[in-house]
């Protein structure tokens, strides 16, 4: 199998073309934007939005920073100015039941002034009652009705006063009630007159005391029923009067809100209360007991009193202002902040609350429209995930005061009249929890049934160019950025590329391309100029790399000093530079790591002693039985693998994972079985399958660059080098300077599609095809191997015979 | 008609005190007046002396107001409620006195309640007791010792009622141009407040004569400075007269008995009226 040709720099990375663009700057730009390749999440955000049915809410899946929030936002904020405004909604008080606030539902802009209206009808009726019950023809009437009472109760004591008299008897008023004497000339009679007097006559005039006592006790036992009467008739007075002096103002309430019977159903219920509560209005000022301040903030006009509370209503919804449905973003997605609250008042050391204290949540707010939430800020409130589902599965807002379902605040409580909800709930979140969620929890799928997959990339295509192009321009318009010539414009685009790792394809995070612009333009300030320019750009990457390179650079260091071993100049046998690649947090980096492989006559296993000592991953053991897979089937198809080998990763001191360095290994076993050295300066990466096929590996670009920088540290000589898979040159968009390196001569990368190609360029030996015969060609790496393995079958064939013999003379001796 | 008015200075008042409601509006508007003229007030008790011979009977009973049940009446603990009541009385003659800085004087006798107080009136200028006191039949009309000052007292009296105040307010003077009437706008002026409007109340039934009245009240309210109103009524029966000074306004009515009025309207009027009454002699 021939060695292929080493890269050409052209290879090594996709430029990007100034020259494509029509515009100088971004300035030149019209300040738009456009969602550039998520077709497949936007069709899903179209349909979710537009099917009505219930359950057909959406889950924005995808890494952070690819844009999904702003990417429905920008949808929503399209679609919300033409859909229709929702409704009003505002509480009331329930004069029936007073714990269970009614909610009202009006057009848009009428609750407020529903509220207006109200608190107007008090404060007039606090000049029109007092006016109404000073009137002349109330007092008068009043006046009658007491007088009629004490009218009623005098001529009936006045009769009975007149009927003693005619029998000289005299009704007295004691200081504890009546009594009855007998009188002589207008003056009670003496007692000893009263003894001289004939028996006969005394005997008729306590006769007679008797009859008018008990006359007087029947008329007494009346005046209670009496009494009552008149308050009866006085109550009805003023209920005329009261209900008269309302009508005409009730009645402007009435033609106002026709046709929304609700609203007609409160003016019923307010007009009844307020005859009944007529007196209230009398008195400007409540006692200072009635007295109760409503929060702590500025003093609502009108009447404090908290009897005047009831009249109130509490809009908890206005949307006089809102153009076309509601778009709500709600940040931080706690219980109370969703679904709303019952706030409390403290009041002389007590909690206490009523229907104006009920606060509207996200819900009520997107109701009739869209509510945005972030999916792992949901899941981390307590009680928020729950109440949502609750919320959407029943189709309507109940407001649960979390204090007092856990019996935090044992006080007086409302049940507020849930409202109807019509919403569609966008929740924006990371892959894992979309799939977790789906797994684990059962409402999800019915709740959330549309998924907008956001992608981690978008094709490298000049539409795409332009849409980058047109992304920084109205970035830079809005937040007020120097223009970025178009120069920089290609670089970022470049950027994109390498950070989506493909030079076909150009990452979805915008929100690391935004940083990248920004941090542009402030290096662009720095030095004094007007635009961006593609060297501010590349300052600013070398300056993200330099500033997370600490560690990459410690590392390297110790293989300058030989604290790490890393041969880049001499042959050795069994021995080989892996790379791997190290993630710290947004940043990644290569290095090399020597790997070594050492053979011994055994029964065909390979080693892994990373595996042994449960350092390595489970893929990186599947590498390991991959190759001795591909190590068995080739070489001792037919007669047993007679040897052991051992590979490892020499000074690892964390954990192996990954079986991108299984080609490495393949190379390194290889060269210790048939003991070709191989060249140390050249470093390998790939993974290899069964038949010895070299396949693609992540972070290539990465790995180049980490030996190269080793290199280049040691002096570039011409001879180093990389083997990379050559399914993974479309990944390579390289730094400039190792593409210099390459271009000078100083560097090669070399695509490899089979083991046999990178084993020749390791050891300068040729790998050898296979006779039909299944032989190799004399002097191959392929024949030598062949003969290593022959001969260490044999040798151990002939070990296991003299054993067996030399057991079974051992045997017979002793016996 | 010019002739010098032989009105009384008031120096002392006597107020008929039994802890009514009347009374207590009696009180009222008495030390207010007293204040207004500097004068005395004398607060009247009496211990109706009726009440201590029925106590001696032997099978007098007390019917209970609130709860309609009967004891037996004792002497000693019907004199111990008087003398109750009559603290009672003090304490609020001193309270409302004191408050307006009022000289007073309390006075407890024993006897029948109307002549009593005539004997009491005698010393005082103007006599305030309640249109009815604790009569058992306390309706509209006079109580049986209001009735007895109208008709034997030789001073003014004033008869209150609760919910009136005499002092502030429309004040209703009658007139006809006789003495009576004349005595009876010079005591209006005099005790009336500065701020309250005075509704004369001309009664003739000769249209020409009413103007020279009108001139003549007009001479003697001179420059006092109150605000003062004319009407003019025809001369018609009590219950008429009342409904037509309703219609004016409600307020004290001030006349005299010695005006050119019918006896039976002048009663009628008093009797029927139900504001404040004070006939001046």
């Amino acid at each position: 199998m021939p060695v292929p040709e080493k890269l050409s720099p052209s290879q090594l990375f996709n430029r990007c073309d100034p020259g494509q663009f029509t515009f100088e700057t971004t300035a030149q730009l019209d300040g738009t934007t456009e969602i550039a390749g998520q077709q497949r999440a936007m069709e899903a955000i179209r349909f979710s939005m537009g099917i009505g049915h219930d359950g057909f809410n959406l889950f924005a899946l995808g890494p952070s920073g690819t844009g999904k929030q702003s990417t429905v936002l920008h949808y929503l904020n399209r679609l919300a100015p033409d859909a229709p405004c929702p409704d009003d909604w505002c509480y009331v008080f329930n004069f029936e039941k007073p714990r269970h606030p009614k909610a009202l539902r009006l057009p848009p802009g009428r609750a407020c002034a529903l509220g207006s209206d109200m608190d107007h009808l008090v404060e007039t009726l606090f000049s029109v009652f007092p006016a109404a019950f000073s009137s002349e023809e109330y007092q008068s009437r009043e006046k009658e009705i007491n007088e009629s009472f004490q009218e009623r109760q005098g001529v009936a004591i006045e009769e009975l006063e007149v009927n003693a008299r005619e029998h000289d008897i005299a009704l007295i008023r004691t200081p504890g009630g009546f009594a009855f004497a007998p009188i002589r000339k207008g003056e009670v009679i003496k007692p000893d007159d009263f003894m001289r007097l004939k028996e006969e006559e005394r005997e008729r005039i306590e006769t007679e005391m008797v009859r008018l006592k008990d006359s007087l006790q029947s008329i007494m036992a009346q005046i209670p029923k009496w009494q009552r009467e008149s308050i009866e008739k006085l109550k009805e007075l003023n209920r005329d009067v009261a209900g008269f002096a309302l009508k005409p103002l009730v009645g402007e309430l009435r033609t106002k809100y026709a046709g929304f019977d609700e609203v007609m159903r409160y003016i019923d219920a307010i007009e009844n209360d307020i005859i009944e509560n007529f007196d209230q209005f009398l008195e400007r000022e409540p006692s200072p007991q009635d007295m109760i301040m409503v929060g702590s903030g500025p003093s609502k006009p009108g009447p404090k009193g908290r009897f005047f509370i009831r009249y109130k209503v509490n809009v908890v919804i206005d949307n006089s202002h809102t153009n076309g449905a509601p778009v709500i973003l709600e940040d931080k997605p706690a219980s109370q902040n969703l679904i709303g609250d019952i706030e409390h008042t403290s009041q002389m050391g007590t909690l206490v609350t009523d229907f104006t204290l009920i606060k509207a949540g996200a819900l009520h707010k997107a109701n009739g429209g869209y509510l945005v939430l972030d999916a792992r800020r949901l899941l981390l409130e307590p009680f928020a995930w729950e109440a949502l589902k609750k919320a959407i599965r029943t189709r309507q807002i109940r407001i649960e005061s979390l204090a007092q379902l856990y019996s935090m605040v044992s006080t007086i409580s409302l049940e507020p009249e849930p409202i109807p909800l019509q919403v569609k709930v966008i929740l924006i979140g990371e892959r894992q929890l979309y799939y977790l969620l789906s797994t684990y929890d059962p409402d999800f799928n019915e709740l959330f049934k549309v998924a907008a997959d956001f992608e981690d990339d978008m094709d490298r295509n000049p539409e795409n160019h332009i849409a980058y192009a047109r992304m920084i321009g109205a970035m830079a318009m809005r937040e007020k950025l120097r223009p970025f010539d178009r120069d920089a414009v290609s670089r970022i685009i470049e950027h994109g590329s390498r950070l989506a790792g493909d030079a076909t394809k150009l990452t979805s995070n915008l929100q690391g391309i935004c940083d990248l612009a920004h941090e542009a333009d402030y290096h662009a300030s720095q030095q004094g100029r007007t635009q961006v320019t593609a060297d501010d750009i590349q300052a600013v990457i070398e300056a993200q790399i330099h500033r997370s390179s600490r560690i990459q650079e410690r590392i390297r260091e110790a293989m300058m000093r030989q604290t790490i071993l890393i041969d880049t100049t001499s042959e050795r046998v069994g021995q080989i530079n892996g790379l791997a690649v190290y993630s710290l947090g947004d940043r990644s980096f290569g290095r090399p790591s020597r790997i070594t492989a050492r053979v011994r006559l055994g029964k065909g296993e390979v080693l892994d002693i990373e595996r042994e000592v449960e350092m390595g991953g489970p893929i990186h053991s599947k590498g390991v039985l991959i190759l001795s897979g591909f190590l068995g089937a080739r070489y001792a198809a037919e007669r047993p693998l007679s040897m052991s080998a051992t590979l490892v990763f020499e000074q690892s001191y964390s954990g192996v994972e990954g079986d991108s360095a299984s080609s490495a290994e393949l190379y390194a076993l290889l060269s210790a079985i048939s003991e070709v050295p191989i060249r140390q300066w050249f470093a390998v990466t790939g993974s290899v399958n069964q038949y010895g096929e070299v396949q693609a590996i992540g972070g290539v670009n990465e790995k180049i660059e980490g030996f190269f920088d080793l290199c280049r540290e040691r002096g570039l000589d011409g001879r180093q080098g990389v083997l990379i898979p050559v399914s993974n040159v479309s990944n390579l968009m390289l730094r400039s300077d190792v593409v210099k390196a390459v271009e000078e001569g100083k560097f090669s990368i070399w695509p490899i599609a089979h083991i046999d190609q990178g084993i020749e360029l390791l050891t300068g030996v040729p790998a050898g095809e296979p006779a039909p015969d299944g032989s190799w060609p004399e002097g191959s790496i392929n024949a030598r191997i062949s003969c290593r393995i022959e001969a260490m079958a044999k040798k151990l064939k002939e070990f296991e015979s003299d054993e067996e013999n030399g057991d079974k003379t051992k045997c017979s001796t002793e016996k | 008609m010019n002739a010098p008015m032989k009105t009384r200075t008031i120096r002392t008042i006597a107020v008929a005190l039994d802890c009514s409601p009347h009374s207590k509006a009696s009180l009222e508007a008495a030390a207010k007046m007293a204040a207004r003229l500097s004068a005395e007030l004398v607060g009247i008790f009496v211990e109706d002396t009726n009440l201590l011979r029925m106590a001696g009977l032997p099978f007098t009973e007390e019917i209970r107001l609130y709860s309609s049940t009967t004891t037996k009446l004792d002497e000693a603990q019907l004199e111990r409620l008087l003398r109750l009541q009559a603290r009672e009385a003090r304490e609020l003659l001193e309270r409302t006195a004191e408050a307006l800085t009022v000289r007073h004087t309390f006075r407890v006798m024993r006897g029948m309640v109307p002549e009593q107080l005539m004997s009491a009136a005698t010393e005082a200028d103007i006599l305030v007791l309640g249109r009815s006191g604790r009569s058992p039949s306390c309706r509209k009309g006079l109580g049986s010792t209001a009735r007895t000052a109208l008709c034997e007292s030789k001073r003014t009296v004033l008869l209150m009622r609760p919910g009136f105040s005499s002092a502030a307010g429309p004040l209703l003077v009658l007139f006809d141009g006789s003495e009576g009437s004349r005595n009876a706008l010079e005591t209006a002026l005099t005790t009336a407040d500065p701020e309250s409007t005075l509704h004369l109340v001309v009664i003739d039934p000769e249209p020409e004569s009413a103007e020279k009245l009108e001139q003549e009240a007009q001479t003697i309210v001179g420059e006092r400075g109150i605000s003062v109103e004319y009407h003019h009524l025809p001369q018609v029966g009590g219950r008429d007269l009342v409904r037509y000074l309703r219609m004016i306004d409600s307020g004290l009515l001030v006349l005299s008995d010695r005006m050119n009025l019918p006896e039976e309207v002048f009663n009628e009027l008093v009797s029927e009226i139900d504001s404040p009454v004070l006939v001046v002699r």
